[in-house]
């Protein structure tokens, strides 16, 4: 049993959504714009041209958040969503209902609808893919060419995300809602 | 068919006083200009609703105008429309004959038929939203979400439906020992039901505008306004605005519960938007200054639903029962902009702050605007609506008992 995280040295993004089409290719999600598990949020930049600060336009790769108290959870009314014994928050197609009140509740905007099963869909970090393969690493961090992704067992004091949120500084988002997620941004 | 129909007819009659009606005696109504202005709505409603639900069944949710931003749309708008009459006509009727507030008995009857068609095509239109409706009862059954809002919220209207059927019986059967019995669960039942759907939107944390005790209370509230209107509604049709002089008094003392209870909603409403905005809390305060300025706001909930009913009773005190009755038809439409609205508005600020493709602009407020396939459904379920209670008052005994 583990519990899986994720660390984002977010600061190395370089915005090349590599991460974004190997999520799509290995999970097979749908093609189209509002068809994403992940993303990489641009921050506009910031001033009137030509005093542009350049400094300000930073990306925030993004994705479910994995939340501990997941909102989405609580609120499913069948429990299609569910954590499993790796503290991974899934979908079970064969219950959902498509009611789309975890949309409505998931703070994050992580949740969308797949069009062949007509039920919602969001990150898992590859646990019926990759992992379930045996491999360690999900889609988006094995082909992030600037290492943005570190993933990994966050009981295990010696897994490398253990490692690194011990030695450096990181936040979470939206903390306030009491989510707790498990995707920390590196500062 | 008719013939099964027929028979199924006359195994009901055993159980409950009905009027002998066939189907011409049924489709056969005073041709008055309202009446056939009210028929030839009513049918341009359902053949839309065909056409709506037809086109949904084909295309499933591509056919709604929601998106991964806004999920929910006017379909949960008019789900809530109908379940809110449906418990506001409960509540009212249960004034009446379950606390025997003795001036309000007389629509005891009227109103629980009311609130029984109403929550039937709240169900239908909740039907042709949920994706996978069938699963829904499955799953509901084997694999409950105890914590979820509308888990409860569908238990709860279940149970209320099968508790005013029940008391509806009874009340037809003149046996009010047992209506009231069933009146009081079905009103206990009820007001936790609508209060669970306000929790649908109060529980979600990450909606900081809809976050609260607020719709929980509000909807209770806002029922016993819409089961007001109703009555006006169906009596000042019923009459034609000549109303006996038993059901003035009636209906004036409906006008003066109403009055209270738009003063109170209206003060609900001014703490609701103070709250909102003191502070400048970003998502909250913004959006609550967005829903200020909108007209479907101010024009809509306010002005027609609040406002022009609310001075009506307090310039006639309470005895303009037929200005009243046009007053209603605007509330009515104030309180469909107020179920739009709260949809609409919880959804209004953006989940996801940044832009995630180029040529895009950073996300402000979500943008909806409800499909031709939405608007007919919603059309079509009023005629429903219609259609079920026009039935109902063909063939049953509406009217206070013969005693």
């Amino acid at each position: 049993m583990a519990n899986y995280g994720m660390a984002l040295d977010y600061k190395n993004c370089i915005n090349c959504k590599a991460c974004e089409v190997a999520c799509k290719e290995e999970n097979g999600v749908q093609l189209g714009a509002d068809k994403h598990r992940i993303w990489v949020g641009v921050k506009e930049i910031e001033g009137l041209w030509p005093n542009l600060s350049i400094a300000s336009s930073t990306f925030e790769p993004s994705q479910c958040q994995q939340c501990e108290n997941a909102p989405c959870q609580e609120v499913c009314p069948t429990k299609a969503t569910h954590y499993t014994k790796d503290g991974v928050v899934m979908v079970d197609a064969d219950k959902c209902i498509l009611c789309s009140y975890c949309m409505e509740a998931c703070p994050y905007d992580a949740r969308y609808v797949k069009e062949d099963t007509m039920t919602v869909d969001k990150c898992t970090f590859c646990s019926d893919t990759r992992l379930l393969r045996g491999e360690t690493t999900t889609a988006c961090q094995a082909t992030c060419p600037t290492k943005v992704r570190t993933f990994g067992d966050l009981d295990d004091p010696n897994s490398e995300i253990s490692i690194l949120l011990a030695h450096r500084e990181h936040r979470t988002l939206k903390t306030h809602l009491g989510t707790k997620p498990k995707l920390f941004y590196l500062i | 068919m008719f013939v099964l129909a027929e028979k199924g007819m006359k195994i009901i009659e055993r159980f409950i006083p009905m009027r002998h009606t066939d189907i011409r005696e049924l489709l056969n109504f005073k041709k008055t200009p309202l009446n056939l202005l009210v028929a030839f709505t009513t049918l341009v409603f359902l053949v839309l609703f065909v056409v709506g639900a037809t086109n949904y069944l084909i295309h499933g949710h591509h056919a709604y105008g929601v998106t991964r931003e806004h999920p929910w749309g006017l379909m949960i708008a008019m789900y809530i429309f109908f379940v809110v009459s449906s418990t506001g006509l409960c509540i009212m009727s249960a004034i009446g004959h379950v606390f025997e507030v003795e001036v309000l008995e007389p629509f005891a009857k009227r109103a629980i038929h009311g609130a029984l068609v109403t929550l039937l095509s709240g169900f239908i239109v909740i039907f042709l939203e949920i994706g996978h409706p069938l699963k829904m009862m499955i799953y509901n059954t084997i694999s409950p979400g105890l914590t979820s809002a509308i888990w409860g919220m569908g238990v709860l209207y279940s149970l209320y439906l099968i508790f005013i059927v029940i008391e509806f019986f009874f009340l037809l059967r003149h046996d009010h020992k047992w209506a009231k019995r069933f009146g009081i669960f079905g009103l206990v039942v009820g007001v936790a039901a609508h209060s669970n759907l306000g929790a649908v939107f109060g529980f979600l944390v990450a909606r900081p505008v809809a976050n609260g005790i607020y719709y929980p209370l509000y909807f209770i509230l806002s029922a016993m306004v819409t089961g007001c209107y109703l009555i006006f509604l169906m009596y000042g049709f019923k009459y034609k605005l000549n109303f006996p002089p038993e059901m003035q008094k009636t209906l004036v003392a409906t006008a003066k519960i109403l009055g209270l209870l738009l003063a109170i909603l209206l003060f609900f409403e001014i703490w609701r938007m103070l709250t909102a905005i003191y502070g400048g809390m970003e998502d909250r305060a913004e959006t609550a200054l967005h829903i200020l300025k909108s007209s479907p706001f101010l024009v809509g909930e306010i002005l027609l639903g609040i406002v022009i009913p609310f001075l009506v009773i307090l310039l006639s005190n309470g005895k303009a029962i037929k200005t009243m009755v046009f007053a209603s038809l605007g509330g009515m439409v104030g309180i469909f902009f107020m179920r739009y609205d709260l949809v609409h508005d919880t959804q209004l600020y953006p989940m996801q702050t940044l832009k995630l493709r180029e040529y895009q602009l950073p996300p402000t407020f979500i943008e909806y605007f409800p499909s031709t396939t939405e608007i007919f459904i919603a059309l079509g379920a009023i005629g429903i609506a219609i259609t079920l209670y026009y039935i109902g008052d063909k063939i049953l005994y509406l009217e206070t008992d013969p005693d």
